[in-house]
């Protein structure tokens, strides 16, 4: 017979001594938090054990998942991608439309072939070109809101930001930003209706986005992909509308939190944010420490056969899940890993995650990092948090922030 | 010294390349290029850094 714990069914195999009232969406500072920090209150598993134990109820649906609390377990199952399958069908639980994400949803071998052709697009040199073109955005955002002596992080910058990058990389003209900030804003923090309704516009616009390329092909993504061939044959439709569907998932509310943590960090951490003013090389290993410090998001995977890791009984069925802000403060990884240190060295974090499905956009996701600290710490004189106000942090399966209103002299 | 590079392993994070982008080259997608590094005398220290970032620990720091 199934257990029950908190509420939620324990399956038969998993042994009682390994189960752990934990959730990404309940619990001490994953509902909204005024001031919090998720990512440092997760970091107690590593001091409680077990390293890997049973959460019954740790999805959005309410579904159990095993944890993995190590760095060094989290890349096994990664990298072990014929056992842990990445396909989950999202889309198609969502909104009952068949639409796998490529490359995310897709495993190895038929992952590859997606990946030697998208990789080009988002490589380290290929970046740099970017640059410019992201600088500018950054640039144009913080003179907006300069002289007021206040911002509201999220809002004025971090998310027209992200959104702007994403339209330059797809070929979009920007006077069609406002509407996708909307749609971004009700997909990542609506409620559920608004989030469907959302997730729908997106995927509408991107089919005619494709038809139009199709018409009128032009020197942008869409283009690009109608014309590439994987395999001697043409992508789909359906790959085509997966990957840039794809892209706008992962690349807005992301890159969004991640600007908003590292602001928050440096508003609350006065001689952090001296330290880079007074060290403009330090802003690259600082980012790198704040992606670790900060990770976002956890990595899903579902079991497609029965597999014994460490003694620990895994069915098919089963989902585990790697979550990077936990494994990025595993002593075993990182000496002192809850201390935050710009400076650190051998900063091997996975906030990017490990293996096949290492994030593809890693490198334009950085550097937008980069541009927008460099610009906002030169454009701001120094920051606080503003008077009387509380950031709302929370947890889930994007960790983020939902305000942060800073006040400068 | 010698970096051993795990060309297998190589996943395209380019931590190494963004560390030491003389020392560690990539192919257009991003990928470590195949084949051991000999490190210029040096650069070293720099190397290891590059090597000790590197979060699929395909680069191996081997003294010779
Ligand atoms: S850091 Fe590692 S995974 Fe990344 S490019 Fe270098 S060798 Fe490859």
């Amino acid at each position: 017979m199934a257990t029950r714990a908190a509420g939620a069914v324990v399956p038969d195999h998993v042994p009682p001594s390994l189960v752990r009232d934990f959730s990404y969406f309940r619990g001490p500072e994953m509902e909204p938090t005024p001031c919090g920090h998720p990512q440092a209150a997760l970091s107690f598993v590593h001091r409680e054990g077990p390293a890997i134990f049973y959460a019954p109820n740790n999805t959005y649906d309410g579904r159990g998942t095993w944890v993995f609390t190590k760095a060094e377990d989290q890349r096994a199952v990664l990298n072990n991608t014929e056992v842990f399958s990445s396909n989950r069908g999202i889309f198609k639980a969502a909104l009952g439309e068949d639409l796998p994400m490529v490359p995310l949803e897709v495993d190895p071998p038929d992952h590859m072939k997606f990946r030697a052709l998208l990789n080009p697009l988002l490589s380290p040199r290929r970046v740099d070109a970017m640059e410019a073109g992201a600088r500018e955005r950054a640039v144009r955002l913080i003179e907006g809101f300069k002289a007021k002596g206040t911002c509201e992080v999220m809002n004025d910058f971090a998310f027209p930001f992200a959104v702007g990058v994403f339209l330059q990389f797809l070929g979009v003209s920007d006077d069609r930003r406002d509407e996708f900030l909307g749609w971004a804003n009700e997909q990542f923090h609506g409620t559920l209706e608004q989030r469907l309704n959302a997730m729908r516009t997106v995927v509408d616009f991107m089919k005619s986005l494709i038809a139009l390329r199709r018409r009128e092909p032009a020197d942008d993504f869409v283009s690009f992909l109608l014309a590439a061939e994987v395999e001697g044959r043409p992508l789909t439709d359906k790959e085509i509308l997966g990957v840039a569907v794809l892209l706008f998932e992962a690349g807005l509310d992301t890159v969004a939190a991640a600007v908003g943590f590292d602001l928050y960090h440096l508003a609350t951490h006065p001689e952090d944010q001296q330290r880079l003013r007074g060290d403009k090389d330090l802003i690259k290993p600082a980012v790198e420490e704040l992606f670790r410090a900060y990770s976002t998001i956890q990595m899903l995977r579902t079991a497609v056969c029965d597999f014994e890791y460490k003694g620990i009984p895994i069915r098919a069925g089963d989902l585990i899940s790697c979550p990077t802000m936990i494994a990025n403060r595993d002593p075993a990884e990182f000496p002192d890993p809850d201390r935050i240190d710009l400076a650190r060295d051998n900063n091997r974090h996975t906030a990017f995650a490990y293996g096949p499905h290492r994030c593809l956009g890693s490198h334009l996701a950085r550097r937008e990092l980069i541009v927008g600290l460099e610009e906002f710490l030169a454009r701001i004189p120094t920051f606080r948090l503003k008077a009387g106000s509380s950031p709302i942090t929370y947890g889930g399966y994007v960790f983020g922030i939902e305000n942060l209103d800073l006040a400068w002299d | 010294m010698k970096i051993k590079v795990h060309h297998g392993m190589c996943q395209g994070h380019a931590r190494c390349y963004s560390l030491a982008p003389d020392i560690f080259q990539l192919d257009d997608s991003g990928y470590i290029l195949p084949g051991d590094i000999a490190v210029p005398a040096g650069q070293e220290t720099l190397a290891q850094r590059g090597a000790r970032s590197c979060p699929e620990r395909a680069l191996e720091v081997a003294e010779d």
